[in-house]
């Protein structure tokens, strides 16, 4: 197997070193956050976490677990590095974006650490490519201390429905306002558009909603330029949750089922719209 | 007012909506007795489509005013095509999901209400703003047109399809022994680059055909392909009233539960345009079909208020949604003749002009101020009389 051809003085100064049989199980899931060039990776025994950032008001995290890769190797603790995420895809689809029935790309990823770029090893049909891309100094990722102590209202749906509402939502509405409540309307999306008004109810009892644990009445917009990253998380999600705090932080996590029917996570957090007005 | 579809008949409403998307921007939504009325016209005002579905339709109907206390005058409005068409834009979604569908309209408020009830338990509930606005409908006698045929459904769309999508024209014409479809080309156009396409039919194609005059008229494929779409999908037979050139021609069919049809003006006789302008016209269509005749479309008051032409067909398919005889009342026609200019255009060019004008309320006086600027204002009044013979003093 071609990879495995490095020396073993590389071996032993790699910090961290991950492996996957079909490296789709990586780029699809980061295609999901690809909103902004730049993304930050911190690598724990937990796995590899991706965080994404836009304007200090939106964050987005892929989880891919440890179980998920064929290798995983961390000889530290934490490694973090910042790296281009739009380069990083275009070397994971080296070989053709587009899945041929049969073949998949092989990919070994190594990091010797701080100062060093991250080399990827891929290979399809006995055809090694080398990339070797610079990383940068990791920014802190914002804590935005959303904190399941202070969830308010917490619901989860399939994600068809929500799939739906979300390709037919008014885009010329500047805001997505949601009601969470206990009570009528249980879960409402609103957009205000040029033409007016339209408003998406979810009952309580739909047999789309899988969970259901509203506390209080909370409404809170967002603008649409920030919810609109999510919806390629939505696309490729089986399920969603939907949980706000006591502040109208909203935290949509997205349930993803890779190629092989494994589970990732993917974790968007959103800022309210600071000019609230009640209705 | 207020009307709830059932969810298999929500399809049908947004197919309509879809046909009458492809006709103009605005959609006029006039709930009568008879039905809810959609009607549309284009820029052009070469095309006009309605679309009636009688109460039968619906699981619920209710076109006055919901609180007692209210005026019994119901509400007529306009909304923008763009607000509208995508609430329906996919009609296989609203097959799958939607279990019933509710629009209501309230006086007292400017919107209008649609609401999907859906599976699953989810409501979507969409509020469009709306302006109110007289009923547009067009006078068109259908009962008048010489030719008169009936095709079996499909047969025209099969023959429609043949066209290419950017071909804005085509000429139908019609003998005793023959029907056929042929593209329209400008004259002067490279004759070499372009390819013909003619379809011909005999009459024993037709559940009914009747020429009494031999005709070749030439109008707009593109609304028509819209109402086609529409009737194909109900396997409905399509009725075509037509006259000669330069007379609307009027594609429409039938059912128990709506009635739908189009009117498209047809191309003057006079094949050059310098003589079919008018003098002091205001033609700014971007369209070919500006050349021609425009359709006589007005708005108008309900329920036999004010003068209104009633428009029916021998036939039995029809225009007009109202079965009462309304004599056009004397402000009418007062008001139509002051928008007619006077003939300057030599008297060898077959011009038929059809007016549209907005007819305001009875309490008006001053009607002529309220009507908008006449599009093309050139009357020949003989042939005014035999367009319209229930109007001889226009």
């Amino acid at each position: 197997m071609p990879l495995s051809t490095q020396s073993q003085d590389d071996e032993e100064h790699y910090v961290l070193v991950a492996s996957l049989d079909n490296a789709r199980n990586l780029s699809n899931i980061l295609k999901a956050i690809t909103f902004k060039d730049h993304a930050v990776f911190t690598a724990t025994p937990n796995g590899l976490k991706v965080t994404v950032e836009d304007s200090k008001c939106l964050q987005a995290n892929a989880f891919i677990q440890t179980e998920i890769f064929q290798e995983f190797t961390l000889k530290e603790d934490l490694v973090t590095f910042q790296i281009n995420l739009t380069v990083l895809l275009d070397c994971l689809n080296i070989f053709g974006g587009n899945a041929v029935a049969g073949t998949s790309t092989a990919l070994r990823m190594c990091y010797k650490g701080y100062g060093y770029p991250l080399t990827l090893f891929l290979e399809e049909g006995g055809v090694v490519t080398v990339c070797k891309i610079n990383t940068q100094e990791p920014e802190e990722p914002m804590d935005f201390e959303f904190c399941s102590t202070n969830v308010t209202n917490k619901v989860i749906l399939q994600s068809e429905s929500l799939k739906e509402a979300f390709s037919e939502l008014d885009m010329t509405s500047d805001v997505l306002q949601i009601t969470m409540s206990p009570s009528q309307p249980y879960f409402r999306l609103s957009t205000f558009g040029n033409s007016g008004n339209a408003h998406y109810d979810y009952s309580k009892d739909s047999d789309m909603m899988e969970l259901f644990q509203c506390t209080m009445t909370q409404t809170n917009r967002y603008k649409m330029s920030l919810l609109k990253p999510s919806t390629k998380a939505l696309a490729l999600s089986c399920k969603v949750s939907v949980r706000t705090d006591n502040r109208g932080l909203l935290s949509q996590q997205y349930l993803v089922r890779n190629d092989d029917g494994q589970i990732c996570f993917l974790e968007f957090y959103c800022c309210p719209d600071e000019e609230v007005e009640e209705e | 007012m207020k009307c709830v579809i059932e969810g298999k008949n929500a399809k049908v409403f947004g197919r309509a909506v879809h046909a009458l998307s492809r006709v103009g921007d605005e959609l006029w939504l006039d709930p009568t007795v008879k039905g809810l009325a959609l009607r549309s016209v284009n820029s052009a005002q070469s095309a006009y489509a309605c679309f009636i579905f009688s109460p039968l339709f619906f699981q619920q109907y209710s076109f006055m005013g919901c609180v007692p206390k209210q005026s019994s005058k119901t509400v007529k409005c306009k909304l923008l095509m763009k607000s509208l068409l995508p609430l329906f834009r996919c009609l296989t979604s609203i097959e799958r999901n939607v279990e019933r569908c509710q629009i209501s309209v309230s006086a007292s408020s400017d919107w209008v209400i649609i609401q999907f009830f859906c599976r699953h338990g989810i409501t979507k509930t969409h509020n469009l703003r709306f302006q109110e606005k007289e009923a547009l409908q067009a006078e068109f006698a259908s009962h008048l047109c010489t030719n008169v045929l009936k095709a079996p459904a499909r047969l025209l769309g099969d023959m429609v399809v043949h066209f290419p999508v950017f071909q804005e024209e085509i000429t139908l014409s019609a003998t005793p022994l023959r029907f056929s479809l042929r593209n329209y080309e400008e004259s002067g156009e490279s004759q070499v680059k372009m390819m013909y396409t003619e379809m011909s039919l005999h009459p024993e194609e037709f559940e009914y055909f009747h020429v009494d005059v031999n005709s070749e008229i030439t109008f707009c494929l593109k609304e028509l392909r819209g109402f086609l779409s529409f009737t194909e999908s109900h396997c409905l037979p399509v009725s075509v009233h037509f006259d000669s050139a330069g007379k609307p021609v009027c594609f429409s069919v039938e059912d128990v539960l709506f009635e739908a049809s189009v009117v498209l003006a047809t191309l003057m006789e006079s094949k050059s345009t310098d003589s079919i302008q008018p003098v002091g016209t205001q033609v700014h269509a971007t369209s070919r079909c500006v050349d021609a005749a425009a359709l006589r479309v007005h708005a108008c008051e309900g329920h036999g208020e004010t003068g209104r032409e009633r428009i029916t067909s021998s036939q039995g398919s029809t225009v007009s949604p109202h079965p009462d005889p309304i004599p056009p009342l004397p402000q009418t026609q007062q008001a139509n003749k002051e928008s007619i200019s006077v003939n300057t255009s030599p008297a060898s060019s077959m011009v038929c002009t059809l007016l549209f004008k907005a007819l305001s309320s009875e309490q008006d006086d001053n009607v002529c101020a309220a009507t908008p600027p006449v599009l093309a204002g050139y009357s020949d009044e003989e042939m005014m009389e035999e367009f319209c013979p229930k109007s001889p003093s226009l």
